[in-house]
């Protein structure tokens, strides 16, 4: 969809690692020695993660309470009120963003786009839904882990099975057989979900180079999931470094490929593309944490 | 049609005069009533009849010129653009002269009518499926649909949302994916007035919905 951002949507989909396969065969034995090491790789996330809430909750209601001052009372034209009660999102980063987000789009516009139209009008469609399955597929480990930090243990079975699933009947992951066939559908989650689920605040509005759209929170959501990635665990740096980047690269540019007009799109109806990316990823995330909190199960 | 038969009747005697008359008048109420349960006193009914009206233009084989003319009306006949406007501009409408007010409402309008109809030459044949409405809250209520994409792939979710005014059900407000449009316009209005000054935003406005009409234009 338009106003989805491009880069986000990746990183999501691709948080577990691509070289999962490899070690699929071991992955019920490893299952349990992953669930000790997602606590240790945690660790690392989880500690960054309680520094940069400290930093974020002492910061935020300083905020709240400035940009509470400055804005009147949401509008009188009744409900419902949207995102943020009608009020403009509190955005102390924003010179920082702004200058990100143009980086971005120079990125995306010389080198993620083309490269993405040159890969689409030579693999057809169906394929490049396959390398997208197969990247949603590898990135199991923190959908389960995050189900199971929700204490939803269904779900984090589901997850489980659909990997079962995929990874033999669905070829490597390349069919999602598990919603087609068995009708388990996936269960989209991450730490940043986890972390709103337990009351912490989503913090100020941040873009990542080349990463896109994020708050403080989902950023340190971001570093837990990629700590859950077993490969970094078990290769040194110069192996699972180049190979995360390269994953990374990959699924944005096959996620590319298949949302071709996607910042054209933006742009042709955007009055200020700035508010325009800004207000949509708070909106998506806001939606996407009622469902979590609701129970809802949602898609990628 | 019994309108005219009453009319026909006029000078026969009284009796038949009344009779027809009563008759008349009944069916006519009856006309209306339906007619007013169809078009505004269901929100369901609203949204299917704009989306219906809408498919069967963009499914027909006029000129993509023909198309939007038709769109135009079928588009004004169901949305409330005041009540969008105010929404679109929050807290900010308040700060505004009346004059003002009305001059944001036609720019706009105009700009929102223009958004949509770019999108007619994109029709590949997508179907609507309604599938459920909801209350938001007194007068308020939600209709949400799923636009069905012919050459497969995920459908996309369509909500609108309607405000009872006048005796009437319109549409102020469209969601994609759960995505209000109407919210993301007021953090972009919001940043521009807060940044920029609302005279920008009109300027803003204007050479966008130039830029829109002009590429209708040449399609």
């Amino acid at each position: 969809m338009p106003l989805q951002a491009i880069i986000v949507g990746c990183v999501r989909q691709s948080g577990g690692g691509a070289e999962k396969l490899k070690v699929e065969g071991r992955f019920k034995m490893k299952l349990q020695r992953e669930s000790c090491s997602v606590r240790d790789g945690l660790s690392l996330g989880g500690f960054m993660a309680v520094i940069m809430m400290a930093a974020m909750i002492c910061v935020s209601p300083a905020m709240a309470g400035e940009s509470g001052a400055a804005a009147s009372p949401p509008p009188t034209s009744g409900p419902p009120p949207g995102p943020n009660n009608g009020q403009p999102y509190p955005d102390p980063l924003e010179p920082f963003n702004s200058t990100m987000l143009n980086f971005n789009l120079k990125v995306d516009q010389y080198v993620v786009s083309p490269i993405a139209r040159g890969y689409a009008a030579v693999v057809p469609r169906p394929a490049r839904e396959s390398v997208g399955n197969f990247f949603s597929n590898v990135g199991v480990i923190p959908r389960f882990a995050n189900n199971l930090f929700q204490l939803r243990l269904t779900r984090a079975g589901t997850e489980v099975a659909r990997f079962g699933i995929n990874t033999t009947l669905g070829v490597a992951g390349l069919f999602d057989v598990a919603d087609t066939w068995f009708g388990l559908k996936e269960n989209r989650d991450d730490f940043g979900l986890t972390l709103g689920h337990y009351g912490v605040p989503t913090g100020p509005y941040v873009v990542l180079p080349f990463l896109g759209p994020s708050t403080i929170r989902d950023t340190v959501g971001l570093v837990a999931d990629g700590a859950m990635n077993p490969l970094d665990w078990l290769t040194p740096w110069y192996v699972y470094i180049p190979a995360n980047v390269g994953q990374f690269a990959l699924a944005g540019i096959n996620y590319r490929s298949l949302h071709l007009n996607l910042f054209e799109e933006v742009d042709r109806y955007a009055i200020d593309l700035y508010g325009a990316v800004q207000d949509g990823y708070m909106q998506r995330r806001a939606n996407q944490q009622r469902k979590v909190d609701e129970g809802t199960v949602f898609g990628p | 049609m019994n309108g005219n038969r009453s009319v026909l009747f006029v000078d026969r005697g009284s009796f038949v005069r009344r009779a027809l008359g009563g008759l008349t008048a009944v069916s006519i109420a009856i006309a209306i009533g339906i007619a007013a349960r169809a078009d505004s006193g269901d929100p369901t009914a609203v949204a299917r009849t704009l989306v219906n009206q809408a498919l069967s233009v963009l499914g027909s084989n006029m000129t993509t010129h023909e198309k939007q003319e038709r769109l135009r009306g079928v588009v004004e006949q169901s949305f409330d653009f005041t009540e969008m406007s105010r929404s679109a501009l929050g807290y900010h409408w308040r700060d505004l002269t009346p004059a003002q007010r009305q001059e944001f409402t036609r720019v706009f309008t105009q700009f929102i009518e223009d958004s949509y109809l770019s999108k007619v030459s994109d029709y590949r044949g997508q179907t609507v499926t309604f599938t459920k409405t909801i209350q938001l809250a007194p007068g308020y209520s939600q209709v949400s649909s799923k636009v069905n994409q012919p050459q497969g792939g995920e459908p996309i979710a369509l909500d609108y949302r309607l405000k009872y005014i006048g005796g009437q059900w319109k549409i102020y407000d469209v969601t994609v994916d759960s995505i209000s449009i109407i919210a993301n316009y007021r953090n972009q209005f919001n940043r521009v007035i807060n940044n920029k000054g609302f005279p920008t935003l009109m300027a803003d406005l204007r050479a966008k919905s130039t830029q829109l009409a002009n590429a209708l234009g040449e399609s």
